[in-house]
């Protein structure tokens, strides 16, 4: 690596190095509690899937450029100088963590895992050395939101062929849209993932609960997050908020993309609008009576629930989708004693936009969660997540685990009650 | 396969959740030559307007656009 390149990157890393990173990049001990906490370790063995390992790389990296014993003294310091070999630890360290944060619940001073991988994912992108495919997606989000003009028509006509596929879910008056988009004064603009799956429960359940909402030109999904590039996520971000402002609604409703929900309320700002997982608003139209759905719809099958880890460890929607399950069935079986230790899918991080690539590396790693599915007996396995969707009937394919995969607003959306 | 256009490679993206057709398309376009026509056949709506933001930053060339029931079938030139 030359020295023009090694600068420009170490001014990437300095960029990341606020107080909370330094302290991340100070405090491990190496005590090892976090060994057991990852499921890529749990499920495979390797320590180059501990936590610590991962955040020593790193860290290394950090005490040779940014403290002054691995400045002067590198080779008692343990500093790592920054090349080519340490890049690809990086990106081995980084794209195997799928950010979930179950080894900071076990670290004794908090670690962030996944901050510490942001360091390495942002370090990746100044080296062009990330997952091409996330940089593409990131910018072909981007680009919509520059020119929507060009596309609007297309994804108008679009959406209106899945309108009677929302009416069959649930009736509305004549002349009122199924799927209404672009409506100014809406209370909530609803923010959904590309496919009709994530469009028509989510607009039958609004259309039952008599919600004055809208549907956003953008797709949820934060690609920039995945890849780690903050400019390229406030961007994605951006697109959304500037259509929430332009239609002054008061509530930004995301759909089930993990990732999506945690980048809008946590990093959106102060915004003159609420945002919401979806989940969240399906639990509040239960709570207040709006809609109602018939528990019979899924009797006689046992059901168990996946806490996608942006939601709920990394996000606090846990008690939501409980509540909601409690209408959906009786026989409802928790996956983990305490939802916050549960084990992650295995898809999380961009991790399964990359596809086939890294196809065995997912199934392979996410062992633990196939085990943990099966100990709950249960035949219904549903999540609020796409990402983890996807992981999971990858494993259910791959490991034979017989279950049915379910979105949670789906089930909500078929047991509606006219 | 649309009588105008010659198409070079067929990919069925049919049922595919979001990412993946764009993903498959902008791998599948290289492994069709510079100029040749590859026709993506998806029932994802959001491609309407995931797959011209694709070829706009891949700068690549989407030719045409037909939609039948649930299929939308799209012809890429590869331009680069």
């Amino acid at each position: 690596m030359d020295t023009k390149t090694r600068d420009e990157l170490l001014k990437l890393f300095q960029s990341k190095l606020n107080q909370t990173m330094r302290l991340y990049l100070e405090t491990c001990t190496r005590c090892g509690i976090c060994t057991e906490a990852c499921h890529a370790y749990a499920s495979m063995g390797q320590v180059r899937y501990i936590s610590a390992y991962r955040h020593e790389i790193v860290r290394r990296i950090y005490k040779r450029y940014f403290k002054g014993r691995g400045k002067l003294w590198p080779s008692v310091g343990e500093a790592k100088e920054l090349s080519e070999t340490a890049l690809d630890e990086l990106y081995e360290a980084a794209y195997s963590c799928t950010g979930c944060r179950r080894c900071m619940m076990y670290c004794p001073f908090g670690i962030d895992t996944q901050m510490l991988m942001s360091i390495a994912k942002l370090l990746l992108v100044g080296a062009h050395a990330e997952p091409e495919i996330l940089t593409m997606l990131a910018d072909t989000s981007i680009e919509k939101g520059k020119s929507l003009d060009i596309f609007k028509e297309s994804f108008l006509a679009g959406i209106k062929r899945l309108e009677a596929e929302v009416v069959k879910k649930w009736r509305i008056e004549a002349g009122k849209k199924a799927i209404p988009i672009d409506v100014e004064g809406a209370d909530l603009l609803y923010v959904a993932l590309a496919g009709a799956h994530s469009i028509i429960p989510a607009a039958a359940v609004f259309n039952a609960a008599g919600e004055k909402w809208t549907l956003s030109f953008f797709e949820a999904v934060n690609f920039g997050a995945f890849v780690g590039d903050p400019t390229r996520t406030r961007l994605i971000l951006d697109r959304i908020i500037n259509e929430a402002k332009r239609l002054k609604v008061k509530e930004v409703c995301i759909c089930e993309c993990g990732t999506a929900f945690r980048t809008m309320k946590q990093m959106s700002g102060k915004q003159p609008f609420e945002v919401s997982a979806i989940t969240e608003v399906h639990a509040r139209y239960l709570r207040a009576g709006r809609i109602k759905v018939d528990k019979s719809r899924f009797k006689k099958k046992p059901i168990t629930y996946h806490d996608p880890c942006q939601i709920a460890r990394n996000a606090g929607v846990i008690d939501e989708p409980r509540y909601i399950l409690r209408h959906l069935t009786d026989d409802f079986c928790e996956m983990s004693p305490d939802p916050r230790y549960n084990w992650c899918c295995g898809g999380g991080g961009g991790l399964v936009a990359l596809g086939e690539d890294n196809l065995d590396f997912r199934m392979k790693s996410a062992r633990v969660k196939v085990d943990q599915v099966k100990a709950t007996g249960a035949e219904i396995l549903t999540t609020a997540c796409e990402n983890c969707h996807t992981q999971l009937s990858n494993l259910n394919d791959h490991y034979k685990m017989g279950v049915d995969v379910q979105f949670l607003s789906s089930m909500v959306a078929d047991a509606l009650v006219q | 396969m649309s009588a105008d256009i010659k198409v070079d490679k067929i990919m069925d993206l049919k049922g595919m959740p979001c990412p993946m057709p764009v993903v498959k398309v902008s791998k599948g376009i290289k492994e069709v030559a510079i100029g040749q026509v590859i026709e993506a056949h998806t029932t994802d709506p959001g491609a309407l307007a995931d797959f011209p933001a694709w070829a706009r930053t891949s700068g690549n060339e989407i030719l045409k656009t037909d939609q039948t029931g649930d299929v939308i079938k799209f012809y890429i030139k590869r331009k680069v």
